[in-house]
């Protein structure tokens, strides 16, 4: 299913995304010859494997942007912000040329870029030219080349990598033959030959390293002479030098921060993980099923093994989680890109800080994650923050602040979005909301509900259209996204002082810790994390049940409400009912149930069309005896209940 | 896997599973149909609306419950010893769905041309006539052909 093209493309898009986030670094220093290194490299890699894997048209325009790093590198060229921003231009542009697929023709676009690429090192260059350079000094190499014998089916091109060494000066290239076997037993697709190659190059031992960059398969050696020195070093014994230590990759890892991280991973398909996620899913089912049979016979043996199983499984889980979990830091840095081109085009000036891109949440809740994040901050920035003028004459300083902070509070990621802007002006919000007919006017709304009305379906407060927001089509989508994730969020906001919005997200999305109860004949799991503990029902206060339930719990008072009377159920006329208290938004809240049954894992399945709109229920699972059971939200029941109580009141 | 709902996508001869709602003979072109089970505990859904109210697990899939004879107007059902649950693949507001109902009785597989199929007579039928898209006579009974994108519907506006 994975073809070598695809495989490039994911390489490609990697590349692409930390070029992005070097080219920033490099803005902020334009000194850092790590960076200028680094870009060099991401360029050179693009390029090289773009040309094997049929992007040719890609490769070509690489190959200026890539020069263009080169003079940079040689001090012939200097880094300026209009450098910085056609890197950025063209970066997108490879980006659009990936998507654009092999053997697409050359872009006319391409051309454009590379005429502006030229001429900004082009009139570089006669400078330079007068300039003091550091003239480097010809140095002789002495390469032994010993490809591995597979190395032409791994599709190396030895061609190619000779051509590339010439290009670096005068060269002697010798090939020899001796391992060459009689023709009878010749494999042809085995490579029998080796090279010595005698370099005179003033580029340094680095440009040697940069030819074989890809060429993972040969063993290299470079030794490094004096000019005149006539050494014609050719060993007799080629088995020996296959062990050779001077390997290239030796030779490269020195400088860390240049060197493309490579950490000790495996690259796979997030749909594989999926699959997995589904059998475990499964699996977590058959054992909950065996929980139950081994409870049912009573066997001791049987008692054990499960528990056993039961033990693995949970260790299971936890790993396959595990692999799920991702840090937020890559979208966390697509960010700066949004933030730089946004302010550039508002005339704002904006810096992004970021803190705690090292918290991991799942994998599904980080896809996700951009989209709404995007239409956040393009709101902070458009609406939020003031432009220049405004922000001096408000006594701020005229460079504006957007922090995005994750961090991790129990079963749950917190991302936070703050601006140091104007602040949401709830006159206005309300104002709108009745031209809009979201509410009447003889409503009274805290501040905190009216800009919770910010993600109601077509609100907008924009004066003006711009490119970026301001369609009214953004928070509500931001909303629907997030609830969509069973998260939330949260509106906070001072005005004259900023905005700060709050994400808020389960850590996974797949299986849950519920504790699993009964109210009438029905199985329901409640998950954990809204949990605090479970009470008995005193029967004394059950009877009271038709004014206001409050509960004692160790002097402090908790609201209960019945979820048989809630879901229209018929009363079970049980004694040991039981109170299953929940923690929304720290406030305690008592669901009465007739059995508590126990804790449960369970793997979450979406409920349907038909099912989907019901208030304070969060999905479906089965159960061990093949039941359904529904899982509840305990957050939507609680809010539920509270309105209805108002409504009565 | 998803399949068209749209009846009007049916070639000329197409093939239909009877089932009987009530005493009358109702018809869902087979191609909607995936499997024919026993009845199974139903789970109910609170608060869920009364023509999909509740769940039931095939095979570990949970698929929604619904109850066609609520959309046409007839009492509940009782489960009898010839009672079969219908499992449908349906494409409900454009997601695939599977979807569960109960039938009193499966009848037969039948062959329906579109020549055949009368329009819904205006007077003389007793369930919302936007649910059904025709009738059939079969040995000289009628058969209820529905119209399987209303009838299954999440929401009826009738």
């Amino acid at each position: 299913m994975t073809s070598p093209a695809d495989s490039f493309i994911q390489e490609a898009t990697d590349i692409l995304e930390g070029l992005e986030a070097i080219l920033l670094e490099l803005e902020a220093e334009p000194e850092s010859a790590a960076s200028v290194d680094a870009v060099f490299r991401a360029l050179h890699t693009l390029k090289g494997s773009g040309a094997m894997f049929g992007f040719d048209a890609l490769a070509r325009f690489t190959h200026h942007f890539e020069n263009a790093y080169d003079q940079i590198r040689e001090g012939r060229a200097r880094v300026t912000p209009e450098l910085i921003q056609l890197s950025l231009a063209s970066r997108d542009h490879i980006e659009r040329m990936i998507d654009a697929g092999p053997g697409a023709g050359d872009d006319p676009a391409s051309a454009v870029l590379v005429a502006e690429i030229e001429k900004l090192s082009g009139e570089a260059e006669p400078a330079a030219a007068s300039a003091p350079v550091t003239p480097k000094t010809t140095q002789r190499f002495t390469i032994r080349l010993v490809p591995d014998a597979l190395a032409l089916r791994n599709g190396t091109r030895l061609d190619l990598l000779l051509d590339e060494l010439c290009e670096l000066g005068d060269a002697v290239v010798t090939c020899h033959a001796d391992r060459v076997p009689r023709l009878g037993e010749m494999d042809p697709t085995v490579c029998h030959l080796w090279w010595t190659i005698e370099l005179d190059t003033s580029k340094g031992r680095d440009a040697i390293d940069e030819v074989f960059i890809f060429a993972s398969d040969c063993v290299i050696e470079i030794e490094e002479s004096t000019p005149d020195a006539t050494c014609e070093p050719v060993p007799a014994e080629i088995g020996s030098q296959m062990d050779a230590p001077a390997r290239v990759e030796a030779a490269k890892t020195p400088d860390a921060k240049t060197a493309a991280p490579k950490p000790d991973s495996v690259r796979v398909q997030s749909q594989r993980l999926d699959e997995l996620m589904d059998q475990l899913g499964e699996l977590v089912i058959a054992q909950a099923r065996l929980n139950r049979i081994a409870g049912d016979l009573d066997d001791v043996a049987l008692a054990g093994t499960a528990e056993e199983i039961g033990n693995l499984v949970s260790g299971l889980r936890d790993s396959i989680l595990s692999i799920r979990m991702l840090p937020i830091e890559p979208v966390f840095t697509k960010f700066r890109r949004v933030v730089r081109d946004l302010s550039t085009e508002l005339g704002k000036d904006v810096a992004l800080s970021t803190r705690g891109g090292e918290t991991e949440v799942d994998k599904n809740v980080i896809d996700s994650l951009t989209e709404p994040l995007v239409h956040i901050i393009r709101n902070s920035i458009d609406h939020g923050i003031e432009l220049p003028e405004a922000r001096r004459q408000a006594g701020k300083p005229e460079q504006a602040r957007v922090d995005l902070r994750a961090r991790q509070s129990g079963g749950k990621v917190l991302i936070s979005i703050t601006d140091d802007g104007a602040g949401l002006d709830a006159e206005a919000i309300r104002a709108r909301a009745i031209e809009r007919g979201l509410i009447t006017p003889e409503v009274e709304m805290s501040e905190e509900q009216l800009f919770g009305l910010i993600f109601e379906p077509g609100f907008s407060t924009a004066k003006t259209l711009s490119s970026v927001s301001g369609r009214g089509v953004g928070m509500d989508a931001v909303r629907r996204v997030i609830e969509d994730l069973r998260g939330s969020v949260d509106v906070r906001s001072q005005r004259g002082v900023g905005t700060e919005v709050t994400l808020c997200l389960p850590l996974t999305l797949a299986i849950i810790d519920g504790l699993l109860v009964k109210v009438g004949t029905e199985s329901f799991v409640i998950p954990l994390s809204s949990v605090e503990e479970c009470v008995e029902l005193p029967p004394d206060d059950d009877v009271r049940a038709s004014g206001r339930s409050i509960l004692h719990i160790r002097n402090e008072l908790v609201p209960f409400l019945s979820l048989d009377r809630l879901f229209g159920f018929e009363r079970l006329h049980s004694d040991d009912r039981r109170v299953v208290i929940t923690s929304v938004d720290g406030r305690r809240t008592g669901l009465v149930v007739d059995e508590v049954i126990g804790q449960h894992q369970t793997v979450i399945k979406p409920l349907s069309i038909y099912h989907r709109g019901i208030e304070g229920l969060a999905g479906s699972t089965i159960l061990g005896d093949g039941s359904v059971a529904l899982i509840l939200d305990a957050a939507a029941i609680v809010k539920r209940a509270q309105s209805a109580l108002k409504v009565a009141a | 896997m998803t399949k068209e709902t749209a009846m009007a996508e049916t070639t000329d001869a197409a093939m239909a599973l009877t089932f009987s709602l009530d005493g009358e003979t109702f018809a869902i072109p087979v191609e909607h149909v995936s499997e024919i089970i026993d009845p199974l505990p139903v789970t109910r859904a609170p608060n869920a609306d009364p023509f999909a109210p509740g769940l039931i697990n095939v095979r570990g899939a949970i698929a929604p419950f619904v109850d066609l004879r609520h959309r046409l107007g007839m009492g509940p059902a009782a489960i009898k010893d010839q009672s079969r649950v219908l499992v449908l693949d349906l494409a409900v507001a454009g997601e695939a769905t599977k979807v569960a109902m109960l039938a009193d009785n499966v009848d037969d597989i039948t062959e329906t041309a579109m020549a055949d199929i009368e329009p819904v007579p205006e007077l003389g039928i007793r369930w919302p006539t936007d649910l059904i898209r025709g009738v059939v006579k079969k040995n000289g009974a009628l058969v209820i052909l529905l119209d399987v994108g209303a009838a299954f519907a999440p929401t009826h506006a009738h």
